[in-house]
């Protein structure tokens, strides 16, 4: 007898559909999968036979031969259990056939046949629904994560026999309502306001620093990257910290792609909607194949994970050279193209980098008496930092030693204050790239910042001074004017003037570098 | 760089070419290795000839200075020379292509052989289009631990002022001006602060007797006598508005990051904007940590 179950396995950030085909027929006793299954399917052999027993059900003792089609693609992972069983039951004439066409089943199954949930369950329901099926059927734990999606059935299932009762033709088990995001539903005009989640930290605790704070709110205002410099101690991963509690929350489709990231690779249980921007922090001790993916099939970086949030990268000098260099197209493009001998894939990863350095190996360049750093090892410092990296840095706030009367002064802000600034100037940017398919200033291409950004004519005059000089390669002029825009959203004003450039220009990399460059 | 492309010429002792002053040297090289004509040398050491020594690992206000100092000789006519190591030496050598190229290097090794720091063979090859390399040792020698202090004396020898910008208080840090002093010739050096070890070397100097220079002026009248030559007045191209020259001022007073001009009551954007401009007019520039510096131009 042959019966045929649809389920998913993932692969990178993609659900792929799999069939899963069970003929039995007389012989000797036994259970054969093919298919390219990974470790997980073929020890599910075991993990269904122990579930249908355990559930009352027959496992019937003739020759099984399971297939998962599309041969050519690997599956890997637990969650074909439940198809699987569902399929050897519907082949051994336990159950109706007819809605195992229409109904995909995604579940780890444990031997007492209960049904467990699975990493990725929205992305396959996404997945289910572009493939027309009627139907979803997860663990109950998941189901509000699967429901997310609009125009698909999603039936929750506790265990084997609720899936055997639910492709009888009854009711599945009882879950949550609808997720719900900012008391909208998904696909409705984003709220962009938000509040702060508590146990934050604030930048209120924040002493001195006021131009790096600065920096910080304009990073945040225009998704731009940001490079902290300072000696240690003086707060750089302080200020980072503080960082995700003064950005927007997600708008709803980057929500989606956001909980959709973080259910595939198991971060969070995803019990509603992402809303708050992802926050990443590697270790310095990192690969390059951990920052941007690309180490096996399907595996994702760490520039993903981070994607429509902040990658923040503290002791950037220490990050290993390969690693640095690696993230020189994900912060151009957006995107992360992964080419390996056999498998390629491309992913996104739209994120803003903030990275934390020492000015030197010791910490103290500049303080003479204190930087005991030999010429060479502030050259090989420099070096790391230098070029391409650098040359992507949209900001670099140098922090000094904090005085005695900066430790004791008020904060010059808190979080709630520098997020409501933060959001005005989002809101005008929205508004004005309303057509053009981007939000914020980061975002602009050459293209774009043409149609744009309107300076005047001080500005320009700046700009023609800017260029004369030569300091700035052709994307650190486009970063230079946008950084100036974000400055003059911030301030609420149409026109980029010639005192955005100039602020705009005393944060651009390359003048902090240039006597040295020279000398 | 490689042989084919170095066009090295020898000086013997008796050669008419040979610098004059260096024959007052005790134990003087018998001959000398040249690059470019004999003729250029001569030219460039006919006027005055200014050796810029200190420091390695100078600070950014030494640099600056050292920087500054030898743009200004440069341009007044007067040659400066290093031994393009780290630190001031180059700084000099830079200050000096920048204003003219009136500039001499000498060489460790040979001529023709790499230059040691490697970082600096960009400079190297600077120098020897516009101004003069010398060695002692003929072309194709590797540099030996001994080179260093024997092209520092032929560095000193050829000087007819020495001027120290920052080094420590060590005979090895101020061999040049020793040697100077043996030689009954000018040594002058730059004042730094009190509390960097770096300002010792120099102020050592002056309490001896050593002349103190400020400014590329008072280089020239140690050269020349008081009065004698005026220093070349490189144009300032924009005259810098009132309000940027006070915000110029103070940064020269040691206001030196935005949180200190803030401190001193000046409001914070409009110090961010005002820094930004005098930057793109070249009155400032970065130095380690977001520091300003006062690019002297006047």
């Amino acid at each position: 007898m042959l019966a045929r179950a649809r389920t998913f396995t993932i692969e990178g950030l993609q659900a792929r559909a799999v069939a899963v085909e069970v003929d039995i027929r007389s012989g000797l006793p036994g259970f054969t999968i093919v298919g390219l299954a990974g470790t997980a399917v073929r020890e599910a052999r075991e993990r269904v036979q122990a579930a249908i027993l355990n559930s009352g059900l027959q496992f019937p003792a003739k020759r099984i031969t399971v297939n998962l089609a599309p041969g050519d693609l690997p599956k890997a992972g637990p969650g074909l259990d439940l198809a699987l069983a569902c399929a050897v039951l519907a082949a051994s004439e336990q159950i109706p056939k007819e809605r195992l066409e229409s109904h995909a089943l995604l579940g780890e199954l444990s031997l007492n046949g209960s049904v467990k949930p699975c990493r990725g369950t929205l992305a396959v329901a996404q997945a289910a629904r572009e493939a027309g099926l009627d139907k979803l059927v997860v663990a109950p734990q998941r189901a509000r994560e699967a429901s997310l999606v609009e125009g698909l059935g999603v039936v929750a299932a506790r265990s084997l026999r609720s899936a055997v009762r639910i492709l009888s033709g009854n009711k599945g088990d009882a879950f949550a309502a609808r997720m719900q995001h900012d008391g909208q539903h998904i696909g409705g005009e984003p709220a962009l306001h938000g509040v702060q989640r508590s146990g934050e930290p604030d930048l209120r605790d924040v002493r001195g620093q006021t131009q790096a704070v600065r920096a910080l709110i304009v990073a945040a205002a225009g998704a731009h990257n940001l490079l902290l410099s300072g000696p240690p101690g003086t707060g750089k991963t302080m200020l980072a910290q503080r960082l995700p509690a003064i950005l927007p929350p997600l708008v709803s489709g980057e929500a989606i792609e956001v909980t959709r990231i973080q259910s595939i690779m198991g971060e969070s249980p995803c019990e509603e909607l992402i809303s708050h921007r992802p926050f990443r922090s590697p270790h310095h001790s990192i690969t390059a194949a951990g920052l941007v993916g690309g180490a096996s099939r399907g595996w994702v970086g760490e520039v993903v994970l981070a994607h429509n949030g902040v990658l923040f990268l503290d002791e950037l000098s220490e990050f290993s050279r390969t690693a640095l260099e690696a993230l020189r197209q994900p912060l151009e493009d957006g995107r992360v193209a992964i080419v390996r001998a056999r498998h390629s894939a491309v992913y996104p990863s739209r994120l803003m980098l903030v990275a934390a350095t020492n000015p030197c190996p010791c910490g103290y360049a500049g303080e003479a008496e204190r930087c005991r750093c030999s010429e060479a090892e502030l050259a090989r410092h420099r070096r790391k930092l230098s070029g391409p990296l650098l040359d992507r840095i949209d900001l670099l706030a140098q922090l000094e030693r904090p005085t005695a009367t900066a430790m004791q002064a008020q904060p010059a802000i808190d979080s709630r204050r520098a997020r409501e600034y933060v959001l005005q100037a989002r809101e005008r940017q929205a508004a004005r790239y309303r057509d053009e398919g981007i939000a914020v200033n980061a975002q602009l291409d050459v293209s774009l910042l043409g149609r744009h950004i309107a300076l005047d004519e001080s500005a320009q005059a700046m700009l023609r001074r800017v260029q004369e000089r030569g300091v700035l390669s052709a994307r650190g002029q486009q970063r230079l004017l946008r950084v100036a825009r974000t400055l003059a959203d911030l301030q609420g004003v149409p026109d980029t003037s010639a005192r955005h450039l100039a602020e705009a220009l005393s944060w651009r990399p390359e003048m902090a570098t240039e006597s040295r460059r020279a000398a | 760089m490689s042989t084919d492309t170095l066009d090295v010429h020898t000086l013997h002792w008796r050669d008419p070419a040979y610098p004059q002053l260096l024959r007052e040297l005790h134990g003087a090289p018998r001959q000398l290795y040249v690059s470019g004509s004999p003729e250029r040398l001569r030219t460039l050491l006919s006027n005055g000839t200014v050796a810029i020594v200190g420091a390695k690992r100078a600070s950014d206000y030494g640099m600056e200075t050292a920087r500054s100092l030898a743009r200004d000789l440069a341009a007044s006519g007067v040659t400066v020379l290093g031994a393009l190591a780290e630190g001031i030496a180059a700084a000099a050598h830079m200050g000096a292509l920048e204003g003219g190229g009136r500039t001499v290097t000498v060489m460790p090794g040979g001529l023709d052989t790499c230059c040691y720091p490697a970082s600096r063979r960009g400079l190297y090859e600077r120098i020897c289009t516009q101004g003069c390399a010398l060695a002692e040792l003929p072309p194709g020698t590797q540099p030996r631990r001994f080179s260093d202090p024997t092209r520092r004396r032929i560095v000193a020898g050829v000087a007819r002022l020495v001027l120290v910008v920052e080094a420590a208080d060590r005979p090895n840090a101020l061999f040049e001006a020793r040697i100077a002093q043996e030689l009954a010739r000018p040594v002058a050096a730059v004042p730094g602060r009190v509390c960097s070890p770096l300002a010792a070397g120099p102020h050592a100097l002056l309490a001896e007797g050593a002349r103190l220079v400020q400014s590329a002026q008072d280089a020239l009248d140690a050269l020349y006598g008081v009065g004698s030559t005026h220093q070349h007045q490189v144009a300032s191209s924009n005259a810098l508005d009132r309000q940027l020259r006070l915000v110029l001022e103070e940064v020269g007073a040691g206001r030196d990051t935005v949180t200190k001009l803030v401190a001193a009551g000046r409001r914070a954007r409009d110090t961010v904007v005002a820094l930004a401009e005098l930057e793109l007019a070249g009155a400032l520039v970065r130095g380690d940590g977001g520091r300003y510096l006062c690019r002297a131009q006047q």
